[in-house]
């Protein structure tokens, strides 16, 4: 192994990507535009129903609903006030109950509620609100509960501290920051091979192993400083830091091997967005696992990304320490060998 | 331009042209992006509750839960697999009814249930589980409703379902994507590989290039709309004017890739583009999607005015505005059309110098 001429390689393709300003500054705005996104996300998670209600005489009533978690109840001393305040979607449903509610239940005759839904609001949001009301008013008029519901929270309780949406989304804004360099590295592997100047590299004391290691470094370099950078800013460092950079470290060689297997697939730079594209969407399917918890079953465990997702968002949302997440380490780098050398090996047999 | 080079080039194109990538992008893309948006932002983007049941019996609570619109049931065959689905956060709480349930209701006994709660659950969607579990039990036994619930509906505003409300990303996705691409990635292609050089001494005009690589993107773009549509069952009662606004917007789709594969000269800016321009591009989408946000900001955006006429017209909602906005779009596909003539008319002088400049080095 020569670093000498390694380097050579290294520093070639770093003057090329510099005198292209369009693409650093295009890189340097969408880097920025994924830092956006996540700040201009809400911080917080909105956990609860919001229900307005007008019941002249009966104070209790938003008392009562104010108990029921999840619902976040405010009462009107207006009919027209409430009206209003659905119109403008401030209170997408609320209830309006008459003065003499209590009476006619005691009579044992049926008051009637009416029940102001927006417009807009979904049909499933009408229907929990219909549920809600009438539990309420089987509770008002004493009428026993056939059912006795007892709870048991499975894995840790986020009640009142659920991760905001914004977090959610690190993992996949950093799968999608490493996944495009997958596209990247392919596409400068298969420039010399279709320019053919690797065969004019390969005429010089250069090897090839020396062209494929100089590439991997450029490869693990160009999506582990991208990828650091946006962790950085958002502060995904916070927790477990020396973790969390190991682990897109790992994320970084894992794209790299990816780049060459998509290399040695294509022919041309057809052959690369083709098979880029088609291996892009794969590697980002664990991504929508990690924002929509359950959506995947144990299928996806199968695909590379899982685990570097699994790395993340583990790190930066359940706060896992290293010992939780080793595993991961071990299959990635599996997978990126398994990778690399299978592209490296075919690539390499086209010039021996 | 010349009619005869443009289909000679265009069969070319389509004959020899890269395969796998229409068929990436004609087969695989439409079925994969309607898979995503519809399965998994579509679920994501509901507001009901996600329950999981085990029946031991053959309850008719079941049936009940499975018509309630605020829940969405989805019945397991054991209770390890549905405590497996809770913890995982396939549904937010998960009940196992006992092969009797009904019975012991029917004869006035108090029935204990445990709920499984998944812990990342929201507070609305736990209270959601209880108080339609507790409704309808009251329903199952019989008992009265204390009181008669009237819905009011506020306002004009039209409910759109996520299924709808996704409707012009998947739309914009299959359009953009294979549309934009081909031409661009093509162009690309020919540069690298100095082809265009190449060209310029046939009897074709790089003019001609240009618009058979635009009619294939366009065609590519248009097949890949119709097959959306059709996967999802949206062609609404316009079918004609539907197809004019996909065929303007694949026209529009294909402008773009060209104008990019002029631009550009090599596939990592390219990709690059796509890592911002994809924001851009799909804005009007996302915009839709979220009401909250202001609905202004989609008049930045060129591609709003082929989203906005493509929802009004499968909705059934078209109106003056929507002719308004087809003509805006109409006119960005001539505007652009003209930067690319220009764009064409520069590349060309550039590409005569490169092959003047080679002859030349040639003939030393």
């Amino acid at each position: 192994m020569n670093a000498d001429l390694i380097m050579t390689l290294i520093k070639k393709d770093l003057t090329l990507f510099t005198r292209n300003k369009f693409y650093f500054i295009l890189t340097i705005v969408a880097l920025l535009s994924y830092i956006l996104i996540y700040f201009i996300m809400p911080k917080t998670m909105d956990e609860t129903l919001k229900l307005g209600i007008y019941a002249p005489g009966i104070p209790t009533m938003e008392n009562s609903l104010i108990n029921e978690q999840g619902i976040e109840a405010k009462s009107f001393a207006t009919l027209e006030g409430l009206q209003e305040a659905v119109i403008k979607d401030e209170y997408p449903v609320a209830i309006a109950l008459p003065e003499d509610f209590f009476t006619k239940l005691a009579k044992g005759e049926k008051p009637i509620i009416s029940v102001y839904f927006n417009a807009s609001t979904p049909e499933e949001m009408k229907g929990a609100i219909t549920a809600l009301v009438n539990q309420l008013a089987y509770l008002a008029t004493g009428q026993e509960t056939p059912l006795e519901i007892q709870s048991e929270v499975l894995g840790p309780d986020l009640l009142g501290a659920q991760i905001p949406w914004r977090d959610r989304l690190i993992p996949m804004m950093a799968i999608l920051i490493l996944g495009i360099e997958i596209l990247s590295l392919a596409s400068i592997i298969s420039t010399e091979v279709e320019q053919d100047t690797i065969r004019a590299l390969l005429v010089t004391p250069l090897k090839l192993h020396h062209l494929f290691t100089a590439k991997a470094i450029l490869g693990i370099g160009l999506a582990f400083i991208q990828v650091l950078l946006f962790m950085l800013v958002i502060g995904g460092l916070s927790h477990e830091p020396l973790t969390m950079i190991l682990g897109l470290f790992m994320g970084s060689i894992l794209v790299t091997g990816l780049g060459f297997l998509v290399a040695s697939l294509s022919r041309d730079m057809m052959g690369v967005t083709t098979w880029g594209m088609i291996i892009t969407i794969i590697f980002f399917i664990p991504a929508l696992g990690s924002l929509i918890p359950g959506m995947l079953s144990g299928w996806a465990k199968v695909l590379p990304s899982y685990h570097l997702t699994d790395t993340i968002s583990r790190l930066s949302n359940y706060g896992a320490s290293f010992s939780d997440i080793s595993v991961n380490f071990i299959i990635m780098l599996g997978w990126s060998a398994v990778f690399a050398v299978a592209g490296i090996t075919t690539l390499g047999r086209r010039y021996r | 331009m010349n009619i005869k080079h443009i289909f000679t080039l265009l069969g070319k194109e389509l004959l020899h042209g890269p395969r796998g990538f229409i068929i990436t992008m004609t087969v695989a893309a439409p079925l994969l992006i309607t898979l995503v948006v519809n399965l998994a932002l579509g679920g994501f983007f509901s507001s009901a509750a996600k329950l999981a049941v085990y029946d031991e019996g053959q309850s008719q609570l079941v049936t009940l839960l499975k018509e309630a619109p605020q829940l969405h049931v989805t019945e397991y065959d054991s209770p390890e697999r549905l405590k497996d689905a809770v913890s995982r956060g396939s549904a937010d709480s998960g009940i196992i009814l006992p092969s009797d349930f009904d019975n012991e209701i029917a004869s006035g006994k108090k029935v204990t249930l445990t709920t499984y709660i998944w812990g990342e659950s929201l507070a609305k969607n736990r209270t959601i589980v209880t108080a339609t579990l507790l409704e309808l039990t009251h329903e199952l036994s019989m008992q009265p409703e204390p009181v008669v619930l009237v819905s009011i509906t506020m306002g004009d505003e039209e409910t759109i379902p996520w299924s709808r409300r996704l409707m012009p990303l998947t739309v914009m996705m299959a359009v953009f994507f294979g549309g934009l691409m081909l031409p661009a990635t093509s162009l690309i292609e020919e540069k690298q590989k100095r082809t265009l050089q190449a060209l310029t001494v046939t009897p074709a005009s790089l003019l001609d290039v240009f618009i058979a690589k635009g009619i294939m993107g366009a065609i590519l773009s248009l097949v890949m709309g119709i097959i959306i549509l059709l996967i999802n069952q949206a062609w609404g009662e316009s079918p004609f004017y539907l197809l004019l606004t996909i065929i303007l917007g694949a026209v529009m789709a294909s402008e773009i890739g060209l104008i990019l594969g002029t631009l550009i000269n090599d596939m990592n800016t390219l990709f690059a583009v796509w890592k911002f321009g994809g924001l851009l591009l799909f804005g009007p989408a996302i915009i839709y999607m979220f009401p909250q946000l202001p609905q202004w900001l989609n008049y930045i955006f060129p591609t709003y005015y082929v989203t906005g006429p493509i929802m009004d017209i499968s909705l059934g909602t078209e109106d003056t505005q929507t002719l308004i906005e087809l003509g805006i779009a109409l006119l960005v596909v001539i505007l652009m059309a003209v930067l690319l003539s220009r764009l064409t008319h520069r590349l060309s002088g550039e590409v005569s110098k490169q092959t003047a400049k080679a002859s030349e080095a040639t003939s030393q």
